[in-house]
């Protein structure tokens, strides 16, 4: 840059737009700290209530009746996050065998329609979420099938093995497939071949694949929203039930701890990257 | 060679036959949704019906169905909140783009590092974070008024702008990282010699910038765009009514009107635009790097 103060100028422009970017977490993060039960935006000292009551711990008195709501409603939290969990552990292991067998197939074969194939693969990740859940929506219900984690998870599916493909095709354009053909030409079998040439040095790209795919799962508001049933819902639509209702401090609390783990999981994910770099 | 096929089969097989049952079947069935009649009690009957279609572009007879050009409008609502969404997220993420791939390599991968980083939290929680800035009793406000900028609070949340502002935040990283990409690739010996020759920096930004980036401006657009069209959670979550988005109708069939039929042709509508921007992208990407 030629110019010293326009570039001190881009700087100021940039240094606000993080500043844009980040502001509104650390205003849940405060928040999340502030004793005021009625209106959260009046600073009233700080307190520990709205974690501690995540977990039923809370001390702060009630009466029995708001306590047992105040519990239930816990309860759901906590069966949410587990749906959550279940979820995304199951979606990510399903998209990510799916994804990287599509990788392979299309990186190591030829046949016809392989290029229309990489196409098709595309959509998923491309259409509208709204689109795809009321798609399966209408679907499940006209099969007759009972919408349940089993429906969210299949909804996940969809969309998330074409990420997980896309990165383990990224990672499959890098490889070299001389050292496979070494192998079969020295008499490994293609299942030996696939566990001890392929997928080893796939394994960075793999886990890329695993950890976005997870990490989606968890967040997907959309999908899961049309294809849940009643009593299954997961946190990010429980939040936004939360929301909807009106708003309550346990919500600040519940970010927070989300915006915390969030941070812990894109911290491994650079430390997976820079360990495939190494 | 058939050795080669049953592993071929082995390996697509299984997600050729998930993405076709739960993938395009759905798809196929909005569309035969879209033309079927609305039941009495929110079911639907097996018979051909266009009117699902007329209510919205304006057949409709007036006794069946009647043409109702509120949705006409939610629908022209939704691609401008979507386009703006586009001009702003390019706005802000162009130059800071620039300035980032201009850093020293370290501060490169921190400042790349913080934009992906709310990419990985939760959706619902950034966006919650503005209803709690955007309330009139919300921070910006207190902030305002207690620096007396403004007398009383200002009415943001459940407007036009609240909405858009929110697509802008949630959709900034899927802009900044193809931006970024292209900037990054930019060969810079061609802007030196742009200003070397006496070329202003406007017309180097214009002649020399701008056409190298172009792929990444398109990239980053279309990536934009096609969920912003779509968006019922920002509008449902910080628009009012006349923030409501083709988004918001289609969830409304759904789950409270319960008219499918309808719902399903308004995604048809939704699903077709999202087309028409994809194949332009596409064939316009094709063009170019066919005459290159």
């Amino acid at each position: 840059m030629r110019n010293p103060l326009g570039w001190a100028a881009l700087t100021l422009f940039s240094l606000l737009f993080f500043a844009f970017i980040y502001a509104p977490l650390f205003v849940i993060v405060g928040y999340s700290f502030n004793a005021n039960p009625v209106n959260m935006m009046i600073w009233e000292g700080f307190t520990l209530d709205w974690y501690t009551g995540l977990f039923g711990l809370t001390e702060r008195s009630m009466d029995a009746n708001s306590r047992a709501a105040y519990i239930e409603s816990t309860d759901q939290m906590l069966a949410a996050l587990r749906n959550s969990l279940f979820v995304a552990v199951f979606t990510t292991t399903i998209a990510t065998v799916m994804g990287t067998a599509t990788a392979i197939a299309l990186a190591r074969f030829r046949f016809r329609g392989r290029r229309l194939y990489d196409g098709f693969l595309m959509l998923p990740m491309m259409m509208p979420d709204i689109v795809l859940g009321i798609g399966l929506l209408i679907f499940f219900v006209t099969l007759g099938m009972q919408l349940s984690l089993l429906t969210i998870i299949i909804g996940h599916c969809t969309f998330l093995t074409s990420y997980v493909f896309i990165i383990v095709q990224a990672r499959m354009a890098g490889l070299d497939p001389a050292l496979e053909e070494a192998s079969a030409d020295l008499g490994a079998s293609e299942w030996v071949t696939l566990r001890k040439v392929l997928l080893p040095q796939l394994a960075p790209g793999i886990m890329g694949g695993a950890l976005l795919a997870f990490v989606i799962s968890m967040d997907d508001l959309v999908i899961t929203y049309f294809v849940s049933g009643t009593g299954d819902t997961t946190l990010p639509v429980f939040i936004f039930g939360m929301i909807r209702r009106g708003v309550k401090p346990e919500i600040n609390a519940i970010a927070t701890l989300l915006i915390l783990a969030s941070v812990a999981i894109a911290a491994l994910g650079l430390w997976l990257r820079s360990r495939k770099t190494d | 060679m058939r050795r080669q096929s049953v592993i071929l089969g082995l390996l697509l097989g299984p997600v050729t036959l998930f993405l076709g049952v739960f993938f395009l079947l759905p798809l196929l069935i909005i569309a035969l949704f879209s033309v079927l009649t609305p039941g009495l009690y929110g079911g639907v009957e097996w018979a051909f019906y266009h009117w699902n279609y007329g209510r919205v572009f304006g057949w409709a007879d007036g006794i069946t169905e009647i043409y109702e050009p509120v949705y006409l409008s939610i629908l022209f609502r939704s691609l401008g909140f979507a386009a703006m969404t586009v001009g702003i997220c390019l706005l802000l993420c162009y130059p800071v783009a620039f300035w980032v791939s201009r850093l020293p390599q370290r501060w490169r991968l921190v400042f790349l590092f913080l934009i992906t980083l709310p990419f990985f939290s939760s959706l619902i929680v950034r966006l919650y974070a503005w209803l709690l800035i955007l309330k009139p009793s919300g921070l910006l406000n207190g902030v305002l008024m207690a620096t007396g900028l403004v007398e009383a609070p200002l009415e943001i949340l459940y407007t036009p702008a609240a909405v858009v502002l929110g697509m802008v935040y949630v959709m900034i990283p899927f802009m900044f990282l193809p931006l970024y990409g292209a900037i990054d690739n930019l060969d810079r010996a061609q802007v030196e010699a742009s200003l070397d020759l006496g070329a202003t920096r406007v017309q180097t930004f214009v002649k020399v910038m701008l056409p190298q980036t172009l792929p990444g401006i398109m990239g980053g657009a279309v990536i934009v765009f096609i969920p912003s069209v779509g968006n019922f959670i920002v509008p449902d979550v910080l628009g009012g009514a006349k923030g409501l988005m083709i988004g918001n109708l289609v969830e409304q069939q759904f789950l409270s009107a319960r008219n499918w039929p309808f719902g399903a042709a308004l995604s048809m509508i939704i699903m077709s635009v999202v087309l028409v921007v994809l194949l332009t992208a596409v064939t316009r990407a094709r063009k170019r790097s066919d005459t290159r």
